[in-house]
């Protein structure tokens, strides 16, 4: 049983295999942005938005709101990070029911590319935010004996978040896979079902995870109010 | 289950090409879309607001004009009935005296009529009057009559003596004519006073059928008349003299 299409490659390109995880992700990534620029190519204010156009609001409004929940003070990149972490994720999820169709999140590299991705991500908009030094003096709050265990956590995020999204896009795969074997006609259907289900709640828990990370990285640190009074 | 870095390192470029290429084809398209239609929205909704004002003002306005026009019209209303009751007024009152002055005038007719008519038959009461007695005259007429007359005249010559006087100046005789012949003792009755008046003066009796019953003296151009006809003449005169001044004595009692 074959756990991972990183190891499938479908063509070779300049001497480099592309795997079916890379051409996965392409397949995806073409699928959203030609549904993209389908929708907005003719994007006029003066005129009425279409079915679609209405679609992609929605989505767009919906997760710039479920950002602002978390993070009211957030930019518009981190809607253009999690928002597209969630867009891509969901939409590969999505296409698990897609007959011979591997998602490219059931393979740990994806997962952990999106989760180094967070991991880059989120040190650089705190520094963005708060400035290298602000940042930095995270690590050691609320005082400098947590630094070791601030790092650790800082990496066991993004170990969590691979593990947790590759984990569940894959087993549910491979468990729709044991079934197909065992009753080919009524489980997988269920368990597909499930699947999407599983997909899109794996895609908004590592988009909003990524964005706490963030938001807890960008905001300010408070200096404590009874600190004059003390001096 | 392993992690294949390269494929790692490559899903992360695609990541990061991915968040560029819906930045460039989907959130910036669709927010920009969003907050220009939502910038339009508001415009629209201000002016829309602006409108409302504008509505509401332009509202009160007609609702007041429409209470000036009322009140106006109500005005007018009054104005126009005021003019009417005292044209009305008018009317009336022109027809009032109207009415008044045609009943003055058909009073007036009504009296001219009544006078005109009372008029008349005195008149022809007079003229009955006349020809009666100048009937009665005429049939009553004879000798006897005539010589009462003359004898009449004998006594009304005295106060006519200056006129007689001048008239027998230019002439040579005087002529009694009468109806009948005259007795003989009126005749030298009556020469006896004429000739007391003129004397010197020759005076012819005659007679004369056409004549009326009486005597008629004439000396030269100057004739004198105590005939029936003068009578009854005279009585006319004074009849219509009469007539004349009772009407009027007797219309002011009636209008009194």
């Amino acid at each position: 049983m074959q756990l991972t299409p990183d190891e499938t490659t479908v063509f070779t390109l300049w001497g480099l295999g592309i795997n079916e995880t890379v051409v996965n992700t392409w397949i995806v990534m073409a699928l959203l942005t030609g549904a993209s620029i389908l929708v907005t190519r003719k994007l006029r204010p003066d005129v009425p938005p279409n079915r679609w156009r209405t679609t992609l609001e929605v989505i767009v409004t919906g997760i710039q709101r479920q950002i602002e929940e978390i993070s009211p003070q957030s930019s518009r990149h981190v809607l253009y990070f999690s928002g597209t972490l969630f867009l891509f994720i969901a939409l590969s999820n999505l296409l698990l029911v897609v007959p011979g169709f591997t998602p490219p999140t059931s393979s740990l590299s994806t997962t952990a590319a999106l989760a180094l991705a967070v991991l880059i991500a989120v040190p650089l908009f705190g520094i963005t935010r708060q400035g290298i030094a602000g940042y930095l003096k995270t690590y050691i709050q609320p005082s400098v004996i947590m630094l070791p265990f601030n790092i650790i956590s800082e990496f066991s995020r993004g170990i969590s978040l691979a593990i947790r999204l590759y984990g569940n896009v894959m087993s549910g795969a491979v468990i729709a896979g044991i079934l197909l074997g065992i009753a080919p006609f009524f489980f997988p259907v269920v368990m597909d079902v499930l699947g999407l289900l599983t997909g899109l709640i794996q895609a908004y828990i590592f988009a909003i995870l990524a964005t706490v990370y963030i938001s807890s990285a960008t905001a300010i640190v408070k200096k404590p109010e009874n600190k004059e009074e003390d001096r | 289950m392993s992690i294949d870095w390269v494929t790692v390192l490559a899903q992360i470029a695609n990541f990061l090409v991915l968040v560029w290429l819906l930045k460039r084809f989907l959130y910036k398209p669709i927010l920009n879309g969003i907050d220009s239609r939502e910038a339009e929205i508001a415009a629209q909704m201000s002016e829309a607001a602006r409108a409302q004002q504008k509505a509401a003002a332009a509202e009160a306005d007609f609702v007041a004009q429409k209470q000036q026009l009322l009140a106006g019209q109500a005005a007018l209303v009054e104005q126009v009935r005021q003019k009417a009751e005292q044209q009305r007024d008018a009317l009336l009152t022109e027809a009032r005296e109207k009415l008044e002055q045609e009943r003055q005038d058909t009073l007036a007719h009504l009296s001219r009529e009544r006078e005109r008519f009372t008029t008349e038959l005195y008149k022809a009461s007079a003229e009955t009057l006349y020809q009666l007695a100048g009937r009665a005259l005429h049939d009553l007429a004879d000798e006897r009559l005539e010589e009462h007359i003359a004898l009449h005249v004998v006594s009304q010559l005295t106060p006519l003596s200056e006129e007689l006087a001048s008239a027998a100046d230019n002439a040579e005789e005087a002529v009694a004519t009468t109806h009948a012949p005259l007795p003989e003792g009126a005749r030298q009755e009556v020469k006896a006073a004429l000739q007391a008046l003129v004397p010197g003066l020759p005076l012819r009796f005659a007679t004369d059928d056409s004549q009326s019953p009486g005597l008629v003296l004439r000396i030269g151009s100057t004739q004198l008349d105590w005939t029936v006809d003068s009578y009854t003449d005279e009585l006319v005169g004074l009849l219509e003299e009469r007539l004349a001044s009772g009407e009027s004595g007797r219309m002011r009692d009636h209008g009194e």
